[in-house]
């Protein structure tokens, strides 16, 4: 029974669906009462999803911290930043019905939160900075290529390009829209064609981990 | 072992860039710029003939606090273009930060949202999950996924969206994204039902959306800090992005002058082993 649950009933609700899902999008848009249902469904799901999420990371978190496993310091910090947010957005839902009127949370999205994470990208431009002295080497012909066609898009990116030789914005233009363009649209249609035929085949069952998290 | 340019400390790089970014905030250096076609037909797309006053247009916050610097100027030119166009605004977004952002909002295009009242003239629907469903199912049943507004008001009780539940009633969809949120707005608004829609993208996302402006599925497209610097230069009033132009090219021109030492470098010791 538990095989025929893990196996035929996914394939048949996900080949319901997905015929349902089929059919109003490319022939009766917005006339599918069932496709609507579906998508709510859907979404409640999704929502469930985040929760099922949150539960499994605190109980992954709790056994790294319980076993004192490597960095186990970092999933104390985890718990109880996931615990002090928790309680005090539900402290102010059940006060005001509203979870962002609470002082201290408020206080801790605005003053922890949003500096953390507004430190994030800049961040990332230091590491880019050197990343690109010690990778970016034209040790044959194809890196080297690579390499002045992207200095001319990154200079034809910032205001200094164009000062220094207006030959830089044409020249990084050219890349970006006749060198980009037509391998992106290869791409996405590639990937797409990828997507189509990955469908059909868990639909005929040929994905193993399409069900049950792979297994058999 | 002698010094080699080819293997210099990486914290003398992040020193330089520190000291470097420091120069254009004391004393900013102004470089003029360029408008793209892509920002400039967003720009127009969303002002003058192209909007009508109570037209209902959709701004989706694809991203969070950390891309505030690339995505949040050229949003903040689209809340005010709107608004002064009379248009009514939809505001939403599928990060946890959603609120962060949109108080931000209030912040940056101030006088413009002062001058409107909330649920007439804008609304804030707040957080959504549900990825590609949710949106699709936005398109079909609003109230479905969004019963009530942020702040707990049931929809029906907004005087602006007494007449909204579908795409039918929505004008147009400017998504901001990080990620895939375009795309799916892509797929499940503009390409069924033909809604009118542009992306203000970080600067990454300027190879996937490029693309799909060029092929008419977005009627415009803003790309990273650049392209917010183009739309407050188009909306004449200068603002984070610019001043963060000069940062921009200091930045840029630091690593391309990081690559020309790198491979300087190179051949310079291939040169001595040879």
């Amino acid at each position: 029974m538990s095989q025929m649950l893990k196996r035929e009933v996914v394939y048949a609700i996900t080949g319901i669906v997905t015929v349902i899902m089929f059919l109003e999008y490319f022939f009766f848009p917005e006339s599918q009462a069932w496709a609507e249902i579906i998508r709510t469904w859907s979404v409640i799901i999704y929502n469930i999803s985040l929760g099922l999420g949150a539960v499994r990371l605190t109980m992954a978190h709790s056994m790294n911290v319980q076993r004192r496993r490597e960095n186990w310091a970092f999933s104390g910090v985890l718990l109880a930043g996931l615990a002090i947010m928790l309680l005090t957005g539900l402290a102010g839902y059940f006060m005001t019905g509203q979870q962002t009127n609470n002082a201290i949370y408020n206080w801790l999205f605005n003053w922890v939160y949003t500096p953390l994470g507004a430190t994030l990208y800049p961040i990332t431009g230091f590491y880019i900075f050197s990343a690109a002295y010690r990778a970016f080497r034209a040790r044959n012909i194809d890196a080297a290529l690579m390499l002045i066609a992207g200095c001319f898009v990154i200079l034809s990116n910032a205001p200094v390009g164009e000062a220094l030789w207006i030959g830089f914005a044409t020249v990084g233009e050219w890349f970006r829209f006749t060198g980009q363009v037509p391998g992106m649209r290869t791409f996405a249609l590639v990937g797409t064609l990828g997507m189509i035929a990955y469908g059909f085949r868990a639909l005929l069952g040929k994905e193993r981990g399409f069900y049950a998290g792979g297994e058999e | 072992m002698g010094f080699s340019l080819a293997n210099i400390d990486r914290r003398v790089f992040y020193w330089i860039l520190f000291i470097a970014l420091m120069v254009p905030f004391l004393n900013p250096i102004g470089f003029p710029i360029k408008i793209a076609e892509n920002t400039r037909d967003l720009y127009e797309g969303i002002t003058e003939d192209s909007v009508e006053p109570g037209d209902v247009w959709v701004i989706n916050f694809g991203y969070g606090v950390s891309a505030w610097p690339e995505c949040h100027p050229g949003v903040t030119v689209c809340a005010k273009a709107l608004l002064r166009e009379g248009a009514h605004v939809i505001l939403m977004g599928p990060h946890t930060d959603v609120e962060l952002t949109y108080k931000h909002l209030l912040d940056t295009a101030k006088e413009d949202f002062d001058a409107a009242t909330y649920g007439e003239d804008y609304v804030f629907l707040g957080y959504i999950t549900g990825g590609e469903s949710a949106i699709a199912q936005l398109a079909s049943n609003m109230r479905s996924v969004y019963p009530t507004d942020h702040f707990a008001t049931q929809l029906d009780d907004i005087p602006m969206m007494q007449d909204v539940n579908t795409w039918h009633d929505v004008s147009g969809v400017l998504s901001s994204d990080t990620g895939d949120w375009g795309g799916y707005f892509l797929t499940q608004w503009q390409e069924p039902y033909g809604v009118p829609m542009a992306q203000i993208g970080i600067a990454m996302l300027g190879s996937t959306g490029i693309p799909r402006w060029l092929a008419g599925n977005y009627f415009g497209m803003s790309v990273g800090s650049r392209g917010g610097a183009e739309l407050e230069m188009l909306i004449g009033e200068p603002g984070d992005a610019i001043i963060a132009m000069d940062s921009i090219s200091v930045s840029h021109l630091l690593i391309v002058i990081a690559v020309i030492v790198a491979n300087v470098g190179l051949l310079l010791e291939r040169g001595r082993r040879s």
